[in-house]
């Protein structure tokens, strides 16, 4: 799991990226406020981010204010680290949309415990969005295939009641044939997308993403 | 039960689409069987209290009343009633649905014409078996 931390002080953001790595963390170093706003910004960023808030250019409590403005696609579990402990602060902090708020000097320990907080509220999130997306596709999956089968039906049964129908040396056998190859191409793909059970895209054009039917689909299907 | 066998083998097919219909008429006529249909369960309904039927293929997503309700007060009014499900969108929760409702087996489209008659067949040779039997 990455994580982002953003320290200005830098014993603390060595001896932070340190104890990280060690904790099997993979640590994307910023110096200050907007270098972290910016880092979190990319692709691929970190899905949980320690950030200091007494920072240069933007302070941990603006990052957060302007992160929360943000409509994202990935959630983000924000924790504030900083030496102001008293009530105040910390209302103020939460309310600038810190999920947590850890004061310093902090111990190892808590810090490890409250990342791991972290970590478990983003894997719930990270699964409830995909659950959603999951019963997106199986609305669009059912809606999709009922209405595709329809059609199928009639085209498959007409088509196979020609084939009954036609002698071994008709000229037509070979292109019905053909059209029945298709046929059934088309059956076990509408039954491919009936057996999705997860949510799974591929790259597709651009930036665009499309279902991939074959790993999303139940492996007696594929 | 045995005014089945003196009507001959008549199937009743429930389907909202008209093409659908034409092609169970067609194919389960070629084979022998006499064939009814009908576009709603409400119409099915109808006709099952002029008419006698023991072999069916139900849509299960029909206008109105669903097939497996269908189903349910088919099986409740003529246990020895024998239905099939045939669905555009097949899961396994609806299969189980589907048996529980009373379904004999469950088709998803496209059904291939060879697994419907085969069904049909051993439907009808399982209702001459419980005929014979003395069971109906």
């Amino acid at each position: 799991m990455k994580i982002l931390i953003a320290e200005d002080d830098l014993t603390s953001r060595t001896m932070l990226q340190a104890i990280l790595g060690k904790w099997g963390y993979e640590v994307i170093v910023t110096c200050d406020g907007a270098e972290a706003y910016a880092a979190l910004q990319q692709e691929d960023t970190p899905q949980l981010a320690l950030l200091d808030w007494e920072m240069p250019v933007l302070d941990g409590a603006a990052v957060c204010r302007k992160l929360r403005t943000q409509k994202r696609n990935d959630p983000l579990y924000l924790i504030l680290l900083t030496s102001r402990g008293n009530r105040e602060d910390i209302v103020l902090g939460l309310e600038a949309g810190a999920d947590d708020y850890i004061t310093k000097p902090y111990d190892n320990h808590e810090l490890r415990a409250r990342i791991s907080v972290g970590s478990r509220v983003i894997k719930l999130q990270d699964e409830l969005r995909e659950r959603d997306k999951l019963q997106g596709v199986l609305e669009m999956a059912g809606a999709v295939c009922h209405e595709l089968n329809q059609p199928l039906q009639s085209v498959s049964a007409f088509s196979e009641l020609l084939l009954m129908n036609l002698g071994d040396n008709d000229p037509n056998l070979e292109m019905l044939k053909n059209i029945r190859g298709g046929i059934e191409r088309l059956g076990k793909l509408t039954r491919k997308i009936m057996n999705i059970t997860r949510y799974q895209s591929k790259p597709y054009l651009g930036k665009s993403k499309i279902i991939d039917i074959e790993a999303a689909s139940r492996p007696e299907e594929r | 039960m045995n005014e089945i066998m003196m009507d001959g083998k008549k199937i009743l097919v429930v389907d909202d689409e008209k093409q659908i219909l034409d092609m169970y008429s067609g194919f389960f006529s070629m084979k022998g069987y006499g064939v009814q249909t009908a576009k709603s369960a409400e119409e099915a309904l109808e006709i099952l209290e002029k008419e006698q039927y023991w072999v069916m293929f139900l849509d299960l997503n029909l206008p109105g009343m669903s097939g497996v309700d269908l189903c349910r007060q088919i099986c409740r009014d003529r246990p020895m009633a024998i239905c099939h499900a045939v669905t555009g969108y097949g899961s396994l929760y609806e299969l189980h649905d589907c048996r529980k409702a009373g379904f004999e087996d469950l088709f998803i489209k496209p059904a291939g014409l060879r697994d419907l008659l085969e069904a049909a067949e051993h439907a009808f040779k399982k209702l001459e078996r419980w005929r014979k039997g003395g069971t109906m």
